[in-house]
This record gives structure tokens, sequence and C-alpha cells, in this order.
């Protein structure tokens, strides 16, 4: 039966690890922009290194309650409700950057959509607990469980987000997956999906574009290509050993976002494909060890919510990672906890005291 | 399925989940070995490419000097500024600041800011004091970088010769365009880049090579000799365009070669093309009476006449193929010399015509006419000169006049070189060496190192040239030229020419439109130097012999006694007092003409300020002592080998025979004393070479140079008295 075992302190290990790396590449890509739009090159380090302090003492203290906490209808609703709420109304508040995105809150600023997929998995583990065994009956039990993951997709669709709802999707096709779901709805569904997501794509000017773009990235390297290819030019810039700490170059002007989106260009110009390769690996130990969390946990809500989360950082930093080596098509994903940015980074930190919490459960 | 449980089906879906994200893991791994280790060099390069703005940074450009090594064309640095506009705080406040300093247009100066964040030029090439002025202003992201800017020292001296150059240091004209390859260097490289602090900084990628000197045959002194007499000649003339070129026969160097109107090469915004042309070597003009040297050289040549033959010039008057042609005098029977110097057109077409179309075409190709002299300068004009299929009836007459033919300059200095060098055409030269980068070293063998070689061909015998010498002298003693020469102690000769310009308008001879020359050299038996001068469209007087000649009599006397050229002739007690009062008293006349020393620039000196000095009475004692590389006149002359040649290959007679006589304005007076040269600031070694020269004993005392001279320079002294020098380091 379940019993309690100290948490995984590998899984620890990893986080604290990414997230200084996140910290110092911070303070590395943003120091220039900084100095310039702010007259500090530390603004946005500090801002992050706060963000890092409190998400990492609420993952401390999160990893101290035990999840099955959660696995109760009032939880897991009001997180939806309280999601779509907020999904809703950042489009009635005033736009940044043309997309309704955010929520400002004084010096706090939120994007729900960071939320939404907490929430997804949340729901998804406790509709699916004690639903394995209907999970390939569409009507009892796939289309409630999909259905709600698609609602908030579509709003965040609607932001727009494309790129976090299909993270979103991502998960949930993950989460149901691991359920046991047949193969063949997984296969059902993409095949619903596709002209769905194509309309989204080539409907949409600039989508279309970075599609173009990805598809044949010498074409256009003044214009749209620009930012693909001027990561790549970071990325193969480092070489074996990185131009050195702070030294890359391609950040100042070049890379969009250096600090975000694009961060993991930064770390592969400044510490070489030895830095990058550690990076991918801490990602991929993070992944071996969450989901090994989720074979060992003592039932299913345990292990979906391990699932979920696990995949909700793997698969975004694998997305992210490939959209910067030009593997993938240009969508604006952050890279788990190195990535500028609070409330992703409380959020994964949060997500990541549930998961270190299920590690001390086993089986 | 019901073989399974679900948790086990869920254990193993989980295993597949963790390898398909492992292999999505491995693959992004295999793509940063890609990235970073196959493609490495071409994304580093790349990235190279766009982080770094290189510009180039100008060569020094090669000076060019005269032959002495005075420096013609030099490359000074200046500043220049330029901006990294992303650092520029308000660019439109600096721009207004900058624009008011450098009075140009701001909104140009922040159009520039706006089209670049890394670089642009603000201003370039600016004098010091504008760019102290943009210094003062400290603004942040403008930048100031030393680029060479051409500057001529003795501003329009030999300006059409030297040319000039664009803001990118490329030449535009003259030598500095003939020679752009030499003198323009390879240029740097200069990267600006930020680093990763993003603070900018530039650094030198490769250094420029400077250029190459150049060495020109022209000689400054003589070269401001020329331009003086010029301009006076033209102040005279009213005319609208004037050359003057100073030749060595013997070698085809240039000496001098100006032209009127002329320009500032230091100043260049303001230039008309008429001011930039060298008319010497560009233009064409009808030689009129010049050209009748070939005709009257081919006949002696080919024994078709002889000096004293009688020609009758029918009064002024001939028919040829149904055309009459008139003298502007009537002649009677003139012997052939006097055809010459008379410049009779008939007697000219009557021995022209014996020549035959075959041998006068030969002859005139043989003086170099119809093709270019090869001068080093640019755009150097053939002539016009037909070929024999294309003349006509009349063709043959009017040419032995020098009619229907049009010539260069540069060509009129080359016929009159062949008579004076005994009847060898040599080709004329401007450039006497390049020499490898580096400051100049004054090389005695630099003539030998010619970057053209000299080409040399016999046109006439020896002995026709002298015939030609002693009826060209006719020309200068009681010929059209008589009386307009002045040149005591010398022989001179030379030709006149009158030719009527062509009005472009009616296609007509102009009545009122002349081109007046004189053409000639001097001493007549040993030429020490050729020159020719023309003047286009003089008002009034207008003849060669009038307008001309004047100009050449007063350079060959000043090139003659700077050179210090042994007197041929005499001078009659007169002229003695005369040369010698112009040695002493003209110092104190500066409107005087045939003042020796030519201001070339103040500071620039050499030979000619000693001259100066070695004739200024006591007064000038101080400037001399003010001028440290004070060099005596003789070795000035040491320097010039043809004109000592001149002297010693006549048998028997050494310079060192001459050298009292032909320094008469300096040492010897006509009553027996000496007068005392100023020593003080020589080295021991010319206070000694002088004294020998001017047969004074000196008493010298210590080592070093000349401090102290008693009695003090200009004293005359009798022969015997000695002169006391005091020496120190």
């Amino acid at each position: 039966m379940a019993k309690r075992v100290s948490l995984d302190k590998v899984l620890f290990s990893v986080t604290l690890v990414l997230v200084v790396i996140g910290v110092v590449f911070v303070f590395s890509a943003s120091a220039v922009m900084a100095k310039d739009r702010y007259g500090s090159p530390y603004t946005f380090f500090f801002r992050q290194l706060a963000w890092a302090v409190v998400g990492l003492l609420a993952m401390v203290v999160i990893a101290k309650i035990n999840y099955r906490h959660y696995q109760r209808p009032s939880v897991v609703f009001t997180a939806l409700s309280v999601t779509t709420l907020l999904l809703l109304t950042v489009f009635f508040l005033d736009r940044s950057h043309n997309t309704h995105r955010w929520i400002h809150a004084g010096p706090f600023s939120l994007q729900p959509s960071e939320l939404a997929k907490p929430a997804i998995i949340l729901f998804l583990a406790y509709f699916l607990e004690s639903r394995t065994r209907t999970l390939n009956d569409w009507r009892s039990t796939l289309i409630p469980a999909v259905l709600p993951p698609l609602l908030l997709a579509a709003l965040i669709v609607g932001e727009p987000d494309l790129g976090t709802a299909l993270a979103c999707l991502a998960i949930t096709i993950c989460v149901l997956f691991a359920a046991g779901l047949d193969l063949k709805y997984i296969g059902y569904g993409f095949v619903a999906l596709l002209p769905v997501l194509c309309w989204l794509v080539f409907l949409v000017p600039w989508r279309a574009r970075r599609m173009m773009v990805f598809l044949h990235p010498g074409d256009d390297v003044r214009g749209a290509g620009f930012h693909i290819w001027q990561s790549l030019i970071a990325v193969g810039t480092g070489g074996l050993s990185g131009v050195g700490l702070m030294e890359g170059k391609q950040k100042l002007f070049y890379l969009p976002e250096p600090h975000t989106d694009f961060i993991f260009s930064v770390i592969a110009e400044e510490i070489g494909l030895i830095g990058a390769v550690v990076v991918v690996a801490l990602f991929t130990v993070f992944m071996v060890r969450g989901l090994r969390a989720a074979t060992l946990a003592p039932d299913n809500f345990a292990r979906f919510l391990a699932v979920g989360i696990t995949a909700m950082i793997a698969v975004q930093a694998l997305f992210n990672i490939s959209v910067v080596l030009g593997l993938l098509p240009t969508k604006g994903i952050p890279l788990p906890f190195i990535s500028y940015g609070g409330s992703s980074l409380f959020i994964m930190l949060a997500s990541m005291g549930v998961l270190l919490n299920i590690t001390q459960h086993v089986e | 399925m019901a073989a399974k449980s679900p948790e086990h089906n869920s254990q193993r879906r989980v295993y597949w989940l963790g390898g398909l994200l492992l292999a999505w893991a491995a693959l992004i791994a295999l793509r940063l070995v890609q990235l970073q280790v196959v493609r490495y060099g071409e994304f580093h390069e790349r990235a190279q490419k766009q982080q770094q703005r290189t510009f180039e940074v100008s060569p020094r450009r090669g000076n060019i000097y005269d032959r002495n090594g005075h420096e013609l064309a030099m490359s000074v640095n200046v500043d220049s500024v330029f901006a990294v506009p992303s650092e520029v705080r308000d660019q439109e406040v600096a721009a207004t600041l900058l624009g008011k300093i450098l009075k140009t247009d701001s909104r140009e100066i922040l159009a520039r800011m706006k089209a670049s964040h890394a670089f642009c030029w603000v201003a370039r090439k600016l004098d010091a004091q504008t760019a102290e002025r943009i210094r003062a202003l400290n603004l942040q992201g403008i930048y100031f970088q030393k680029e060479p800017r051409r500057f001529y020292p003795n501003r329009d001296l030999a300006a059409q010769v030297l040319g000039y150059v664009g803001m990118d240091d490329d030449g535009l004209s003259g030598v500095e365009l003939a020679f752009d390859n030499e003198l323009h260097g390879i240029p740097g490289k200069m990267a600006i880049q930020r680093d990763a602090r993003g603070r900018y900084f530039s650094s030198v990628e490769h250094q420029p090579e400077p250029g190459q000197n150049l060495v020109l045959t022209i000689d400054e002194n003589i070269q401001a000799i020329a331009e003086r007499e010029l301009e006076r000649g033209m102040q005279e003339t009213h005319a609208i365009g004037g050359t003057a070129i100073v030749e060595n026969p013997a070698t085809g160097e240039i000496l001098a070669l100006a032209n009127r109107p002329n320009f500032n090469p230091n100043d260049t915004r303001h230039i008309t093309p008429a001011q930039l042309k060298n008319r010497a070597v560009t233009d064409i003009y009808e030689p009129g009476s010049t050209f009748k040297i070939v005709t009257i050289a081919a006949a002696l040549e080919e024994h078709l006449t002889r000096p004293e033959e009688p020609i009758d010039c029918q009064m002024g008057s001939i028919v040829v193929a149904g055309q009459r042609i008139h003298d502007s005098r009537p002649h009677g029977v003139l012997d052939v010399t006097h055809v010459i110097a008379e410049s009779s057109d008939v007697g000219s077409i009557k021995i022209g015509m014996r020549l035959g179309e075959q041998k006068f075409d030969r002859y005139v190709r043989a003086f170099g006419f119809g093709s270019q002299s090869g001068i080093e300068l640019p755009a150097e004009t053939r002539g016009l000169y037909k070929p024999i299929s294309r003349w006509s009836k009349v063709s043959m007459a009017a040419m032995s006049m020098g009619q229907e033919i049009g010539i260069s300059a540069v060509q009129l200095a080359g016929l009159i070189s062949t008579i004076a060098n005994g009847g060898i055409y040599t080709s004329p030269r401007i450039v006497a060496a390049d020499v490898p980068n580096g400051r100049f070293e004054v090389n005695p063998a630099f003539q030998s190192t010619s970057l053209s070689p000299v080409t040399q061909h016999r046109v006439i015998s020896d002995d026709t040239a002298q015939e030609m010498k002693q009826m060209l002298r006719a020309v200068v003693l009681d010929g059209t030229a008589r009386g307009h020469i002045d040149l005591p102690g010398y022989s001179a000769a030379g030709k006149t020419g009158t030719a009527q310009k062509v009005d472009p308008a009616t296609h007509a001879y102009s009545k009122t439109k002349y081109v007046g020359s004189f053409a000639g050299f001097a001493p007549v038996d040993h030429p020490a130097v050729v020159i020719a001068v023309i003047f286009d469209s003089a008002v009034g007087l207008h003849q060669g012999g009038q307008v001309a000649a004047p100009v050449f009599g007063r350079i060959a006397k000043q090139v003659l006694a700077y050179w210090n050229v042994p007197h041929d002739l005499d001078l009659n007690q007169d002229q003695r007092k005369r040369v010698l009062r112009a040695g002493i008293a003209d110092e104190g006349d500066e409107t005087s003409p045939d003042h020796i020393g030519g201001v070339v620039d103040e500071g620039t000196n050499s030979g000619m300020a000693n001259v100066e000095a070695q004739l200024t009475a006591p007064a000038a004692s101080s400037q001399v002592a003010a001028t440290p590389q004070v060099q005596p006149a003789k070795l000035a002359a040491k320097e010039h080998p043809k004109s000592v040649v001149a002297a010693e290959s006549q048998p028997g007679v050494s310079l060192a025979d001459h050298a009292v006589e032909a320094d008469g304005s300096v040492v010897v007076d006509v009553d027996g004393t000496q007068v005392v040269p100023a020593f003080v600031g020589k080295s021991m070694r010319a206070v000694v070479e002088m004294a020998e020269r001017a047969s004074i004993e000196i008493e010298p005392s210590g080592s070093g140079v000349a401090r102290e001279q008693s009695p003090p320079p200009g004293t005359h002294i009798v022969p015997g008295q000695k002169v006391t020098v005091r020496f120190s380091r």
C-alpha cells in the first residue's frame, strides 16, 4: 500500500539548477537591453530572481501539501472556472502588443493562459481517476474529459496565443495517452483538429509567414526569416564551448526576445554545445524522474497529475528548444524555469511542488 | 484489454511517453551537434559579418616632390568625424549643433544618422579649428578618426601638373590622376563592433599601406619663375590663356610647366574647366610660324637648300593651287636664314614645296607631331595632323608655314628641344622616379630610374641642327624677336609664331584673335634650357615676338642665373654693372621683375633663397641666420648635371674657370673689390667651398655651423683681406 518516502532529491536538484541557470541567463540576455530601457542592467535579473525565490518557496511549501487535497470537486472546478473567468476577463482589458494575454495588477502581471495548463491537468487527473476503464467510451468519458480542455484552448487561441493552446492540447493528449486512450482516438482527434489548425495558421498572415519561413528558412533572411535565422546564427556561433558567459553578441540586436522565448539561443551561444547539451540533459533527467514518479504513484490521480505536470514542462521545453533550433515553426512558448517571466515561473514551480509531493508517495 | 490491468497498461503508456520524449530530446541533441559543430564555421562567419561594420581607412597618399625633394603635394592627417547613431542621445539636437559648426544642412546629417545604427560619417577631413569646436561639444556617440588630407604647400604652383584629389583621395587630374595607382596606396580596414556589454569599439583590421612617393622633374624654383613671368605676361597681354614650358633639351625633363588660368588645388570647390585643363598638353593650337622650323630643317637635312641660299619672297605674295597667300610684310629676296628670321610665309612655302609630301610628312612625324609625346600627364592630345591621303592641294603649302596643323605646347617644346639637342628628339617627361613608400631620400641617381624610359631618335644631323641653331639665333638677333629678349651675357635662339585663331562661329580665320608664341633656347651653343611660351588671344600687341619672346627672355635670364650657367657672351661694362646691381640692389626693390629669387612659398625655400641670400646686402644676414638649411648656389647647380655638362664638354673650359665669371653677380665687383658672402648658418664645408669659389680667404675658428663672421656679408673687401668665421655646434 501507499507509503511515505522523502521527496525526489534528483528532481528537486534538477529544478533548482534549471532555475539558477535561468536567473543567470536572464541577466546575461537582458542586461544591455535593461540598461537601455530602464537604466539599470539588473532590472530583469532582479525581477526574475525575486520570482525564483518566491516560486521556490511556494514549491517547497506545496511539496508538503498532500496532493489528495486537490482531489475534490470544489478545488478542481474552482480552478477550472476561475481560469475560464480570467481568460474571459482579458478580452475586456487593454491590449498590449495587440494581444489580450495579460492581466495587470499593480506590479504583478499574470497570463491566465499559464493557469490554464495546471487547471487542465488537475481536471483531467480528477475526471479520469476513476474512469480509466470507460475511457475509450467516447460518450460517457472521452467527450466530457476532452471538452473543458478544448474550451480553454479555444479561449486561449482567441487571445491569440496559439502556442499555449497547442501546449494545452499536447498536455491533454499526454494525460489521455497515459490513461490508456485508444490510439485511434488520438488519430481521429488529430484528423479533426488538423483543418482547424491549418485554418488558424494560414488565415493569420504572420502565422503563415512563420510557417513558410520554417519550411524554407534560407529564403527570407532579412524579413520574416530574420528571427529564426538569427537564432541559428547564435546557436552556431557558440560552437563546442561557447563564446563565454555574458559574451554573446547575438542577443544585442539580432535575437528577438533574447531573455524570454529565445533564451536558449543565448545559452547555446555563450556556453556552447556542452552547455546546451547539459540543459537538454537536465530536462531529460527531469522528465525521466517525473515519469518515474508517475509509475510509482499510488493512485491514478497522482499518476495522471505527475504525467500532466511532467509533460507540461517537458513538452514546452522540447518545443521551445526545437523552435530555437529551427526544428519547429516559431511559436511563443517560453522555456520552463529558464525564460524570463514571473507568472510562468511561479506556476511552473508551484506545479513542481505538487509533483514533488507526489514523489513522496509510492505504492 | 481484459488481460492487462489498466494500471499495468497505464505504466506501459508512461514508458512509451517517456520514450517519445527521450527521442525528441535526442533529436535536439543531434541538431545541436549539427549547428554548433558541423556548421560552426558558416554561422561564425555570418555572425562576424553582421556584428561588425567595417569601413575603409584611407591610406596615406604618397607625396609628390620636385626634383630637389621639396614637397609639391603632401598628405597631412586631419580629423574626420563620424557618429554611432544609436549612441547619440538626441540625434536632432546633435545634428543641429554639428550643422551649425560645419555650416551644412543639419537635416542632411540627421538623415544620415537615421539611416544607420552603427556608423555614419558626419564630416570628413576637417580643418583643425572646426574639429576642435566639434570636440568641445563633447557629444555622446560622436567620434573622431584621423584621415589624410591632401595639401599643396605651394598652392597654385604647377596646379595643372599636380592636379587635385577628391574627398576619397582619388586623383582627379594631373599627375594625381595619371599616377593614382602608385600614389594612392592600399586602404586599410577598420571594424566597428559592439562588445557584449553593448559598448562600441573600433579596431583596425589591417593597416592601410601608404602610397608611393613620386618625384617630378619639375624644379620648384624654376616653376615659380615660370609662373611669375607667365602671370606678368598675362597681365601685360590681357590674354585669355597662357602656357610656359621649361624643358631640359638633353633629357626631355620638364623643369616647369605653367598654365593660365590656374587654380588652387587646396580649394577645389570653385574650379572651372578652363582653370583645370592643362592646356600645355591637352589643347591643340595652330602653331603658325614656329612650325617653319620643321620645313626649313627638313629641307636643310635633305640638302634641298642652304642657310645662305637666296629665296625670292616675291614681295609677299604667292599663288598655290589657285589660292593667293600673302606675307604679313612684303619681302624681296631673303636668304634662308632670313626667311626664318623674318618669318616669311612665301619663302617657307617655296622651300617646303621642294620637299614634297612624303618627305615633309616623314619629318613632321619624326619631330613628334601627330602623336602623343608620352609625357606622363592625362588627356594628352596627339594634335591634329592629317594623313597625306587627306591633304588638299594647298595643304603642303599651308603646313609649310604652320597652318592646317594642330599641335600642343609640349610638342612645340619637343621641336625646339630637338634642334637644341643637336637633332635628336627626346620624348618629354615630367616624372623622375617613384620612391617606394616612406620618406623621400635625395637620390642623385634618380634621374636614371625614370618610370618611362627616355626614348630618343635622331631627326636631323648634328650639322643641320647647328645650322638651324644659328638661323634661330638670327631670329633673336635681327629677326622677329629682335629687341624683345633681354638676356645679358647669354646668346639665345628661337622662333616666333603668330597664328590667327579659327573663329568657331565662322570657321574662318579670326581677324582679331591670335595665338602668339615663342619657343627658344639658351645659350645657343650649349643649350641649358628650352622655353616655350604661348599666349592665347592677347589684346593689343599679339605677335609672338611682342607677347611671348619677352617672357622667354625673363624666364631664361632667371633660370640661367639660378643654375649659374656660364655666360657665353661678354657682358659690356654697363651690363656687368647692371647684373651686379641686380644682384645687390634689387633685393630692396620688390617691384623689380628681374629679382632672381622667387618667393616660392614662405618657409619652403632652399636653393633660391640661398641665391638670394648670397646676393643680399648686410640687412638680410639675419634672415640667413634664421634659415638653417641653406645651401650654396653652386651645390644647387650640381644637382643639375646637364648645365655642368654643357660647360664641361667645351674642351679646355671647366666650370671652375667660369665660376667667378658666372657668379659675377655674386662675387666680383667692377672696381676689383670683393663682396663678402653670408656665411652664417652654413656648414664649414659649405663655407669653405663658397670662399674658394669667391677667392676669399677665410680664417675659421671652432667647428660646426657658422655663427659669426667679420666683416659682415655684403661688405666690400680688397683681395687678400681675410674673413674670420666662427663656427660652433
